[in-house]
């Protein structure tokens, strides 16, 4: 009960009421301006609260993310540009509604019930986190690693070529190699170098792989031009509150669902909420696509609602469920916090500081989601001219800022082009980060399974079938594994 | 439908499929197959991974139509104007350890604007001015980071 108090520990101190508050407001402004996504903004972000207190720390990165997740519905509305992939589907009718001169109004429609799935995001979490977590308590060493695998397998099938989500899960395991071993220091890819025995920090690749690579991308398509929409009414009428509060329900607890499961996160939720409104919504006022209401609440509930649900595997297991819980579980380790089960048996009051920070930063969002909106159209028109160079200086500061070594700039710098090439071509950068913080847990986990199995390769295969919570992962596992092959059935060889 | 492939991707894929090959003979040489718990065997698992992807993706590319010729993959892939940016990012991180931070960001963030933004002289050098005073106070002053100093100027950071 007095660890539940650390809930309102945000609400109280006004300086971290403050850091909520601008984390928040930062996120949305992130989120919205295209080109600059919130996964990249958290990278960035996590490597200068690297020697902050953790409750600050927490406060900045929760109001980040919440605002960043909805700040790209604002550029998708207004410059049909989604600022984040959660906000695809917002812009499909959207757009249309700004066009229609109700630019406003779907801009207030859409903070409502963004705040709205966020609140039932976070119930989930408050209420799922601690069962979840007292199972997963039970887990053994075979287990965790069947959980990497199976992480960073969803979220290296979610770019539709599984070889190239395989190799981007694979490569990023190997960079998290990289130094001496923990268990016998041994040297692994270090080529004798001191440099490289203290391994890669992973913060180093995120920064790479989604400032740098981001920056570069962006440079190619510098000239696109963005057309400006008029902004009247912002504040919705309780008519249409009233109307969409069943439709914004329902995509909420999609959400939820789609966030928690891990290798899938706001904008997969948002297209399946949006999908689904699309079937259930019989007579629309306004066609599908051409500014339908139902269009704009259904993704937006859903893709914040994904938030609280994707805190729950990485909160309970210590599996982040996508791109930025990828970067917030980084953070939490950097913290010295250990995301999984001992997480809310160590250090509860974190738990319900994390659950109180998300809510407080939701009511952040709408006040300032319903507020500025003329300012912000102004700011998010900013040149990409300029926000490209300053995101390279900034990325050299947050590499550099982690331990002071220059040789963190070159790596990042070397991710940025590699990341570049492989966003390029189609490979997801997304799994890489995931094998990098996943990699050494996995490693650890194999080798202490295999000697608990006494080295013995049929014991150790004999024990994931024998148990039932490793059983169960490894059905789950071998199924999507099975479910990228020809076999499947409604899969053919592509040709 | 067969699919075009973009200039210079199965080069790419080449590229990945002997680097997993070298990666693979690296992870060999940790502890070889001293036994299934020694420090080489995951490294191995990844790079063994990385082959049999990207194996898959040289196959799959392989297959596709040609997309593009060597004027198209500069055009596509590596465009004047990125060449150009990287160059300047290279210059910028090999003059930092020579100027120090402050100096070879302001020269960077400067000659990068005005070159991407085509507003004369005058105001990348506002701009610049700006986001460097912004960048100094919060990073330098407010987080308390230490920012990397030149061996020519060290008085400057």
């Amino acid at each position: 009960m007095a660890d539940m108090a650390n809930f309102f520990l945000a609400w109280l101190d006004p300086w971290l009421l403050l850091l909520t508050a601008a984390g928040t407001f930062a996120g949305i402004y992130i989120g919205a301006i295209p080109g600059l996504s919130v996964t990249m903004a958290a990278s960035i972000l996590i490597s200068f609260t690297f020697k902050w207190e953790v409750n600050e720390a927490l406060a900045l990165i929760a109001g980040v993310f919440v605002g960043g997740v909805y700040g790209g519905s604002r550029t998708a509305i207004l410059l049909n540009i989604p600022g984040a992939p959660s906000a695809i589907a917002t812009a499909l009718d959207g757009y249309p509604l700004a066009k229609k001169g109700l630019a406003g109004e779907a801009i207030g429609l859409t903070t409502l019930m963004s705040v709205l799935g966020g609140f039932i995001g976070i119930l989930a979490l408050a209420l799922l986190a601690p069962p979840i977590s007292a199972l997963a308590l039970s887990f053994q060493s075979r287990d965790y690693l069947l959980l990497g695998l199976i992480g960073i397998l969803l979220v290296g099938t979610l770019s539709g070529d599984f070889a190239k989500g395989a190799f981007a899960g694979a490569l990023g395991v190997l960079i998290g190699m990289v130094g001496l071993d923990p268990m016998t220091a041994e040297g692994r890819f270090t080529f004798g170098t001191i440099t490289l025995m203290g391994g890669i920090h992973y913060v180093v690749a995120m920064i790479g792989f989604f400032g740098v690579a981001e920056a570069l991308i962006q440079i190619r398509q510098i000239d696109t031009a963005a057309v400006r929409q008029t902004v009247s009414r912002v504040i919705p009428p309780w008519g249409d509150v009233k109307r969409y509060l069943g439709l914004a329900l329902r995509s909420s607890g999609i959400g939820t669902i789609i966030g928690a499961l891990p290798g899938t996160g706001g904008d997969i939720a948002a297209l399946l909420a949006y999908d689904q409104a699309r079937r259930s919504t019989k007579n629309p006022e306004v066609p599908f696509g051409e500014g339908a209401k139902e269009g704009l609440v259904a993704p937006e509930a859903a893709n914040n609602a994904a938030v609280g649900g994707a805190f729950i595997p990485m909160l309970t297991l210590g599996i982040p469920g996508d791109a930025v819980t990828a970067v917030i579980i980084g953070a939490l380790f950097i913290h010295g916090l250990k995301p999984g089960p001992l997480l809310l048996t160590d250090t509860p009051h974190l738990f319900w500081f994390l659950v109180g920070a998300l809510t407080l930063a939701n009511i952040f969002l709408l006040i300032f989601g319903l507020t500025g909106i003329r300012v912000f159209t102004k700011i998010v028109e900013c040149p990409k001219a300029i926000l490209m160079p300053l995101i390279i200086v900034l990325s050299v500061v947050g590499a550099y800022a982690i331990q002071n070594n220059p040789a963190d700039i070159y790596w990042m710098l070397a991710f940025g082009v590699l990341g570049y090439f492989m966003k390029l071509y189609g490979y997801p950068v997304a799994p890489v980060i995931l094998g990098v913080i996943l990699g050494p847990m996995m490693d650890e986990n194999y080798r202490r399974a295999m000697i608990g199995a006494r080295g013995d390769p049929l014991v150790f295969l004999a024990d994931f079938a024998t148990h039932p919570i490793s059983l169960v992962l490894t059905v789950g596992f071998l199924l999507m594994l099975a479910s990228q092959t020809p076999l499947w059935p409604g899969r053919r060889r592509p040709r | 439908m067969t699919r075009t492939r973009r200039a210079g991707e199965l080069w790419f894929a080449l590229a990945l499929l002997a680097f997993a090959l070298v990666a693979l003979w690296q992870a060999y040489g940790i502890a070889g197959f001293a036994s299934l718990s020694s420090p080489g065997i995951f490294p191995m698992l990844a790079a063994a991974t990385m082959v049999g992807a990207s194996l898959a993706v040289v196959r799959a590319t392989a297959r596709q139509a040609p997309g593009g010729t060597g004027r198209s993959f500069l055009a596509e892939v590596l465009p004047a104007r990125l060449i150009m940016f990287l160059a300047f990012i290279a210059a910028f991180l090999a003059a930092m350890p020579w100027l120090g931070f402050m100096p070879a960001a302001a020269l960077f963030l400067y000659v990068a604007i005005a070159a991407l933004w085509r507003r004369g002289l005058v105001k990348p050098a506002l701009v610049t001015a700006l986001a460097l005073a912004c960048i100094y106070v919060t990073f330098r002053l407010a987080f308390q980071i230490v920012l990397p100093r030149g061996v020519l100027i060290p008085a400057l950071l």
